[in-house]
């Protein structure tokens, strides 16, 4: 490379001198993964208990169900927008499964196929706001978040659904859920492997797929990256916008049944925060491996980092009521690292 | 302006190094009041490497800059503008605020001069921009927003701005790049007032014509090295050498013309019409032409590509492509007729920045690379390695950052894009835009050989630009075709005369 006679200046690059650059770049793919490594090791030292294959696969567990929505929502942030309303897609599914299951006393496999259905249009609607209707992705998934909290609310008229709950008019609630659809959120697989954590990591698998091996990802990165190229080269922009959204709400809806297996009921609570963690866990994804852009693996990791956290504090005693403001510095730390380190390379 | 400071500015031995990379070396050059003094040189040969040193973009630069004989060392562009060092950078659009009034734009520095008190005096503003507009010989209305000005008047805002500090040097990055002959040509009448009050200015510019027209030297910047000095009169023949080393090879031109003479029509345009009560449009281009389409901005070129390309539907006529019809509703029916499209404007139209070289090529035709569902990278890498080669696309690899090209070798990497499959028409809009001589002639030569019995159509206003790759010039004024000459004989003033003449529409 020596020898190269052109010089293949890049406008606006500030000289690093090499050391210093490899440092930087050094630190910005690996930065965020070390010091996830070094919380695993601190926590663990602090307290063994912390390294149990136990309280391992119930830090999985804790981050599974945004996880899930997280690995949903990475679509739309893939194409430059965002879907805040997966929260309340996930929350409206718990209540309609239990509904589904309790009150009117239908299959679970039924039950499962309606409210997937239910989130795939939901994300339609969202799509077709987006697309159609012209209203800022934030702005038309945030109507939506509020509209759908709202349904959530109507079937069992602002109560919540359990075996013997009493609902307006004095119908007794009188199904159950299955065992197998109970098994999707409590069941494991030979005693060991929770199936909650064996469904994030198969949705997991199925978006980076998607995402990273097919062409049709390639066309969603192109056009989240630059929208008007990529409809110059013959992509229907508008459909993949519209395939974001429902994939979005479909894949929240299986978060939110997977919730409703776990806690075997519907109550009005769930979901509360489910939005921002999944979102978190998304955007930290960013950093990990310094790619800046949406992708599964960062997702899933970003997930595991928010479970690890919480779960390593809480042994080392923190209250509950500060896990918010760790979640959020530690979002906020994450973004600027990658995003101010590289912006200073160029 | 009563300016007339002696030798004003000066650079001595510049070099600047990005890691590895020596962008300038030893470039040495003198600013002389009243002159015109243009640089030239390839993408990536060092220009606006140059330029950023002098406007004190970069403060790790080896050399000295001299102001009146006194070396400085500029660490931020403040310091050199406040020493006389006024630069309009090449995109217009940043130059100016688009949603400000002209008399605002004309006075931004003024706000934000210290001591100025927070509520600004309207009226003194105006005055002041009156003042400054006056200066140019610019009229406008001052309370006209800029938004609604066509490109012309906005660079001539920047410039006029950039001159109300009364600079010493003022530097012009690739003005013309988005303006019309016309425009440019009232440009030009400014510059020569400038020159003519002492300014000294730096021209720098792709278009060699432009420069034989108004330039009094040409400092010509070859990898990173001042390969040439000229002084007037010079030949834009020894410029262009000094540029790329060596001359275009022209006599291909003309043994591939020949062989077209009974060439039979391939894509044929009857009687189409591009814009509701438009004018109709006969074309009719032979297995393996290339046309070359020509004519200023808003004479229709564009619009008929998008026609061409199903971006908009054409208001009567038909498109014959061997013969047969061809109504194409969509840019994917489009395609799958083998109707190609590079649009103009790679940046806004064409580069996805977040994709590497080889995932910028070969987005159109993923389909290709689909194997059972997966993409096949092994093969997309190495139909890409194949590309590059062929096209002599300069960068580390397929894996290569698409912002770590130059932008010549970046507009390979688009129009490579739409040489993958095999085409019946590709219609270039604009190809050579802002692209060194070099890139434009390695498009040109892969165009030709690899065009074979199929057809295209390279728009660019730029006469040059043209002559080089096409073996037909036909020229659009008002949406019509007013002519059309073969590459071997071209009267340069027909052609000038068909582009400019007015009152076309019958």
């Amino acid at each position: 490379m020596s020898a190269v006679q052109t010089p293949a200046v890049v406008a606006g690059e500030v000289a690093v001198t090499g050391t210093r650059d490899r440092f930087v770049k050094f630190a910005i793919r690996y930065g965020f993964l070390i010091v996830m490594a070094a919380l695993f090791l601190m926590f663990g030292l602090i307290n063994p208990v912390f390294w149990r294959p136990a309280n391992l696969f119930s830090i999985l567990l804790a981050s599974t169900i945004y996880g899930i929505l997280a690995l949903g929502v990475t679509f739309p942030l893939v194409i430059d927008g965002l879907d805040l309303s997966i929260g309340s897609v996930a929350a409206l599914s718990v209540m309609i499964s239990a509904y589904m299951t309790d009150v009117m006393e239908l299959p679970g496999w039924l039950t499962i196929i309606v409210v997937l259905g239910l989130g795939a249009l939901v994300g339609l609607v969202n799509g077709l706001l987006i697309v159609k209707v012209k209203i800022p992705d934030l702005l038309a998934t945030l109507g939506m978040m509020f509209l759908v909290q709202g349904v959530q609310l109507i079937p069992s008229g602002g109560r919540s659904i359990g075996r013997g709950a009493v609902l307006e008019g004095g119908v007794t609630a009188q199904g159950a859920f299955a065992e197998y659809f109970l098994w999707l959120g409590q069941g494991r697989i030979l005693g060991v492997v929770p199936v909650a954590v064996l469904i994030m990591f198969l949705v997991a698998v199925a978006v980076f797929v998607t995402l990273s091996l097919t062409r049709w990802g390639r066309v969603f990165y192109a056009i989240g990256s630059n929208s008007q190229a990529a409809r110059l080269i013959g992509a229907k922009v508008d459909t993949y916008r519209l395939m974001a959204y429902i994939i979005s709400g479909t894949i929240a809806a299986l978060g939110g049944i997977v919730l409703a297996a776990r806690v075997g009921r519907g109550d009005v609570s769930q979901g509360g925060t489910l939005l921002l963690d999944a979102v978190g866990s998304a955007l930290i994804g960013f950093a990990v491996l310094g790619v800046r852009r949406p992708n599964p693996f960062g997702t899933i990791v970003g997930a595991v980092f928010i479970g690890m956290l919480l779960n390593g504090l809480s042994m080392l005693s923190m209250p509950y009521y500060v896990q918010d403001f760790v979640k959020g510095t530690v979002l906020v730390a994450a973004l600027a690292f990658t995003f101010g380190l590289s912006k200073r390379r160029g | 302006m009563t300016d007339a400071r002696a030798p004003l500015i000066e650079v001595r031995h510049i070099g600047k190094s990005f890691g590895a990379t020596r962008a300038l070396d030893d470039v040495s050059v003198r600013f002389q009041p009243g002159e015109i003094l243009a640089m030239v040189g390839a993408n990536g040969a060092g220009k606006s490497t140059l330029i950023k040193v002098i406007c004190g973009y970069y403060n790790d630069y080896e050399g000295d800059i001299l102001v009146e004989g006194q070396a400085m060392r500029f660490h931020t562009p403040k310091e050199a503008y406040d020493n006389g060092i006024a630069t309009v950078h090449q995109i217009i659009n940043q130059g100016v605020v688009q949603s400000m009034t002209v008399y605002e734009n004309l006075t931004l520095a003024e706000l934000l001069r210290p001591g100025q008190s927070a509520f600004y005096d309207k009226d003194a503003l105006r005055q002041r921009a009156r003042d400054v507009a006056d200066a140019m010989d610019l009229h406008l209305d001052l309370d006209e927003i800029v938004e609604d000005l066509p490109q012309s008047e906005r660079q001539m805002i920047s410039i006029a701005r950039a001159l109300s500090s009364d600079p010493r040097l003022l530097i012009l990055d690739e003005p013309t790049s988005s303006l019309s002959e016309k425009e440019a040509e009232r440009l030009f009448e400014t510059l020569d007032r400038l020159r003519g009050l002492g300014v000294s200015i730096l021209y720098v510019s792709h278009r060699l014509h432009e420069i034989s027209r108004i330039a009094d030297r040409v400092v010509v910047i070859r990898d990173g090295k001042r390969a040439a000095l000229l002084e007037k009169p010079f030949q834009v023949k020894e410029v262009v050498t000094a540029m790329v080393g060596e001359l275009p090879k022209h006599g291909e031109i003309d043994r591939s013309s020949r062989a077209l003479a009974d060439a039979p029509p391939r894509v044929c345009l009857e009687q189409l019409v591009v814009e509701p009560d438009g004018p109709p449009i006969d074309l009719a281009i032979r297995s393996g032409e290339i046309v070359g389409l020509t004519g200023l901005i808003g004479a229709g070129k564009t619009e008929l590509a998008q026609v061409l390309f199903g971006m908009s539907a054409a208001a009567g006529g038909t498109i014959k492509v061997n013969s047969r019809v061809v109504a194409p509703r969509t840019m994917n029916e489009a395609i799958a007729e083998g109707i190609f499209y590079v649009p103009e404007d790679r940046s806004n139209n064409s580069v996805i920045p977040l994709f590497n070289v080889r995932q910028n090529m070969t987005l159109p035709f993923l389909r290709v690379f689909d194997r059972a569902g997966l993409m096949d990278v092994k093969r997309e890498q190495r139909r890409v390695r194949d590309m590059i080669r062929t096209m002599s696309i300069k960068c580390e690899s397929g894996e290569a950052e698409i912002d770590s090209l130059s932008g010549g070798n970046q507009q390979k990497v688009v129009v490579a894009r739409w040489l993958l499959e095999p085409y019946e028409l590709v219609i270039l809009d604009e190809p050579f835009q802002g692209v060194d001589i070099r890139s434009r002639h390695d498009i040109a030569e892969y165009l030709r050989g690899t065009i074979g019995d199929r057809c295209a159509i390279v728009i660019a206003t730029d006469l040059d630009e043209v002559i080089e790759v096409a073996d037909r010039i036909v020229v659009m004024n008002s949406g019509r075709i007013v002519g059309e000459q073969n590459s071997e004989q071209i009267d340069r003033d027909q052609l000038l005369h068909w582009i400019a003449q007015e009152g076309v529409s019958e």
